[in-house]
């Protein structure tokens, strides 16, 4: 007899939920992600600008301090514009979290030839992938949406309940903004993470995605006199896509709809560049 | 010029972390093995011959050339490490041959001698497939090809037999054999510790950054004074051998081989107690074989290198 | 010695066009340089059938219009007035739109749209109700304008993000790239001095960097120039200092790879991340004109913004941040701005050698 049919027993004990797979991969992607002293700093700087609107919010509800700093009272409104110029910088920090948080999720596995120890596991490509993507996603929601319906509560508090009626759909505004852009930006991420091996070239080329996208676009504007060169501004769609959601009387070229199709197909294409570079294996010609 | 590897107190420290410390050898032509567990400073010590790293402290020289100087070093150095990665998208011809251009070599006995580096490692066949399309064993013989493709003085080899079926093996084992009759030096690290002692003329202990030991391995056996010397002898009546030699004063311990047909001894010195057999065979004991039983590399290993483990 | 080094700079020059060239992760490099090209040709393809329309617009008419005439249209005109300054429209819409008047009830108004043509020049004309509501003059699109749109595409987007971007991708896989794919022991491993392999892999980027980005500048003035008639295009290349330009525009071009290259190949050995220090670089390029005088001399775009041939005018009415990025408030003369370049360029590769004698292979750390 084989050796080891004498002692090999498989392991008969209970079982994790199927379900609850794919959080292995966010504990410990997320495990990584604080290692780096600048990542951290950086996510405690994305605190900045949300701290600076609670004062602001403070202080528009003390109109008495404002008086004695010679501000008048008006001058700090917090309404649908109040919280889109939130959004607006968060966003921004949201993808530079990205830029830095975001090439390092798959890349490393295509370059250690770990895909295929997760797949000859019971883990699917779409849950490596929701795995993966939730570490961003949590990330991200760290300082998008959770602190923006934090200010919304603490401004309802001030305001009472009259306010926060009326303006309930600003909270639904923060969480739908903030959600499409995080979707947007894990895919792209994990998207050109899944599509080089290196690293410091997903960085880059992410970078390239959001710069060169946003400059060439302007090109097309300049040189064929049209408006249609924002499609391939990933930036302007998704600030069309606020500006419609947060209701702003703002000038853009491009209204939310079809901004929100553009979105959709460009995200389209980074799950299908997904499923063709999330494989067991590779075939090297 | 000298005709010696030499290390002079050589420390190499990665930050807090040791990779070799206070190092002195002379390496001499031949074959050398380098003799360790994983993270003993092999790889560090082949790195610092050739001058991938810089010691933190000491010098070294390789045949009076200092490892500063690339250009003069790599003329008559080889060094296949154990990095299994290549540039992208080259064949194991065109790789061979890229580096022989950048030596300065003229392109057309760059192609000649890449061609005769890869027949001598018989990848003749597979030349013109790309490396990433290679198995682990045909990876390992390109890289050892482009390590001999100039016929370099001094040849490193970081696991050279690592990934190689047992015909390439004693191929390769031929070839350096070869290398090291010509006046070679040929320094090897490797786990395979029976082969370590098939072809090793010397061999190089290393332990946690410090060289244990270096030298032939009889020579390092017999300075290892706190373990007796073991001695297997294979005769028709072991028991009557064994309260025979107990007799004398040179035996320490005595077991019985489980065949029946053998004898293990221990006995601190050596020399005498082959004296004594000859007066023991003289008396009737019919003797087939006297061979000394830990005189090889992997017991060496064990009583310098295994000790310390247990100790830990 | 000099002839080994030079045999050796150019093995290390075929072995690295190899991978940069005809490796397929070099393509996006080409897909970046080949993007403008790609819009000229869209503009030259959508000005050519604009072209052939308006002269078609204008064959149709029933006489022959001037500029003048086209301008004589005034609001509140009636048809008849119209059409007896410009004669029958050779096309007109109509629709129709449903104004609602009350809670019930709408009313139909309609419109029509007249568009007339001198063969240059196009007349849109909005009627409601039988009268001239909207007028709107499409001027024709001349040489000195497309001249400054290629400049601004040149300064604002080739130099400052395709050529910018290309360099990184090159440049960075020099020695970074190696090191990640655990091969740069390899060239450590061949009696080469490490200035003069450092050396060899710089012109080997630059080469590559040049043959691309040079070649989609000429392509794209090529195509910039393709939807002109032949007489315009002589009389801008060789009378208006049009291939002075398309010259001038190749030696920026030039200078841009040199410049980059040089920075980011030192960028590559120093850090371990290099996109860090070129994302510094980018938002550094982007604010440079509102950086103080001394400050501004350290960046590559200063000094190739003085090089460049077109001054960019800004209209009336630009806000005055726009204004100050796209005028050049302290141009440098041009052999200064050369030599800064090059300084720039020289300072950047003396690091680099000086790092590449120190580099360790270590790649666990990496």
């Amino acid at each position: 007899m084989a050796v080891y049919r004498r002692n090999y027993r498989p392991y008969s004990g209970t079982q994790t939920p199927e379900w609850s797979r794919f959080l292995v991969l966010f504990r410990y992607s997320r495990r990584n992600l604080f290692q780096s002293k600048v990542q951290t700093g950086f996510f405690v700087l994305c605190f900045l600008w949300p701290i600076v609107c609670l004062v602001m919010i403070y202080l528009a509800h003390r109109a008495s301090f404002l008086a004695k700093l010679g501000v008048p009272s008006e001058l700090i409104s917090i309404d649908n514009m109040f919280f889109f110029r939130f959004m607006s910088v968060q966003g921004v920090l949201a993808f530079l979290m990205t830029a830095f948080a975001g090439p390092g999720l798959i890349s490393p596995d295509l370059a250690n030839g770990a895909l295929p120890l997760y797949f000859c596991r019971p883990l699917s490509r779409a849950e490596y992938v929701l795995g993966k993507s939730s570490v961003l996603g949590i990330l991200l929601s760290q300082i998008t949406w959770i602190p923006g319906v934090i200010l919304f509560a603490i401004q309802v508090s001030f305001a009472g309940p009259k306010w926060a009626w009326n303006n309930l759909w600003i909270a639904g505004s923060l969480v739908v903004a903030s959600l499409i852009w995080i979707a947007i930006l894990s895919l792209l991420a994990m998207a050109l993470s899944a599509w080089v091996k290196w690293r410091i070239v997903a960085g880059a080329l992410l970078l390239a995605v959001m710069f060169f996208g946003a400059g060439f676009a302007q090109a097309i504007d300049a040189v064929m006199r049209t408006d249609s060169g924002h499609f391939l501004d990933l930036g302007y769609l998704m600030w069309a896509v606020w500006i419609g959601l947060f209701k702003v009387d703002a000038e853009n070229s491009i209204s939310a709809f079809p901004a929100s199709i553009a979105l959709l197909v460009y995200c389209s294409i980074c799950l299908l560049l997904l499923m063709r570079k999330v494989r067991a294996y590779e075939v090297v010609r | 010029m000298s005709d010696r590897i030499i290390f002079e107190d050589v420390s190499k420290f990665y930050g807090e972390i040791l990779g070799v410390n206070r190092v002195n050898l002379s390496i001499p032509p031949g074959i050398t093995s380098l003799v360790g567990p994983n993270g003993s400073g092999k790889t560090t010590l082949m790195n610092l011959m050739t001058g991938l790293v810089k010691p933190s402290r000491g010098r070294i020289e390789v045949l009076g050339h200092p490892t500063n100087d690339p250009e003069n070093l790599f003329k008559f150095v080889g060094y296949s490490t154990q990095f299994d990665a290549f540039p992208k998208g080259l064949t194991g011809f065109q790789f061979i041959y890229a580096y022989l251009c950048l030596s300065g070599m003229p392109l057309q006995d760059a192609e000649r001698t890449a061609w005769q580096a890869i027949e001598r490692v018989n990848m003749v066949d597979a030349a013109s497939r790309k490396v990433a399309a290679y198995s682990k064993g045909m990876r390992q013989r390109i890289r050892l090809a482009q390590a001999l493709a100039h016929n370099p003085k001094v040849l490193v080899l970081d696991e050279p037999l690592n990934g190689l079926d047992p015909l390439a093996r004693s191929e390769m084992i031929a070839l350096f054999r070869a290398s090291a009759a010509e006046g070679c030096y040929v320094i090897i690290s490797s786990h395979i510790l029976h082969e370590v002692d098939v072809i090793s003329d010397q061999v190089i202990l290393l332990s946690n950054g410090y060289v244990v030991a270096e030298g032939q391995i009889q020579s390092v056996r017999s300075e290892i004074q706190e373990h007796p010397t073991q001695i297997l002898i294979r005769c028709d009546r072991p028991r009557e051998l064994a309260a025979k030699l107990f007799e004398s004063e040179y035996t320490i311990e005595a077991s019985i081989h489980n065949d029946g047909r053998g004898l293990l001894l221990k006995t601190r010195d050596a020399d005498r107690f082959y004296l004594a057999m000859n007066q023991l065979a003289l008396n009737g004991v019919q003797i087939e074989s006297i061979a000394p039983a830990d005189d090889d590399v992997l017991s060496v290993y064990e009583y310098l290198i295994g000790n310390e483990e247990v100790v830990r | 010695m000099t002839r080994l080094w030079w045999t050796q700079i150019k093995a290390v020059i075929r072995l690295e066009l190899r991978k940069t060239f005809f490796a397929k992760r070099g393509l996006w490099i080409y897909v970046v340089a080949a993007l403008p090209v790609l819009l000229f040709i869209a503009y030259a393809v959508a000005m050519s059938h604009e072209q052939n329309r308006t002269a078609t617009i204008a064959h149709d008419s029933e006489r022959h219009l001037a500029y003048q005439d086209l301008l004589a249209i005034k609001s509140g005109m009636t048809k008849q007035e119209v059409t007896a300054i410009l004669g029958k429209p050779p096309v007109v819409f109509h629709w129709t739109e449903r104004r609602p008047t009350g809670p019930d009830s709408t009313q139909e108004v309609l419109h029509e749209d007249y568009h007339y043509s001198d063969g240059q020049n196009d007349l849109y004309l909005g009627f409601v109700d039988g009268k001239v509501q909207s007028i709107n003059i499409h001027e024709a699109y001349n040489l000195g304008d497309d001249a400054v749109m290629f400049a601004g595409v040149f300064q604002f987007f080739f130099l400052r993000l395709a050529i910018f971007f290309g360099c990184l991708g090159i440049f960075m896989n020099l020695f970074r790239g190696e090191v990640l794919d655990r091969s740069l022991h390899f060239y450590f491993l061949a009696p080469i001095r490490r200035e003069v392999l450092m050396a060899g892999k710089f012109l080997a980027g630059l080469l590559a960097t040049c043959t691309i980005f040079i070649t989609s500048e000429l392509l794209q003035t090529v195509a910039f120039l393709w939807h002109f008639n032949p007489q315009t295009r002589d009389l801008y290349l060789y009378h208006n200092h049009g291939l002075e330009h398309a010259v001038v525009y190749v030696g920026v071009t030039f200078l841009a790879c040199v410049g980059y290259g040089a920075f980011f190949l030192v960028a590559g050995m120093l850090f371990r991340n290099p996109i860090i220090p070129a994302a510094a670089v980018l938002i550094w390029e982007g604010i440079n004109p509102f950086l103080p005088a001394l400050l501004k001399q350290f960046s590559v775009i200063y000094y190739l913004k003085s090089l460049c041939p077109v001054e960019i005018p800004v209209s009336p009415g630009t806000p005055g941040l726009f204004a100050l990025l796209i005028s050049n408030a302290d141009p440098v003369s041009p052999p200064l701005a050369i030599l800064g370049i090059l300084v720039v360029a020289l300072l950047a590769l003396f690091v680099s050698s000086v790092q590449v004698r120190r580099m360790e292979i270590n790649y666990t750390t990496e």
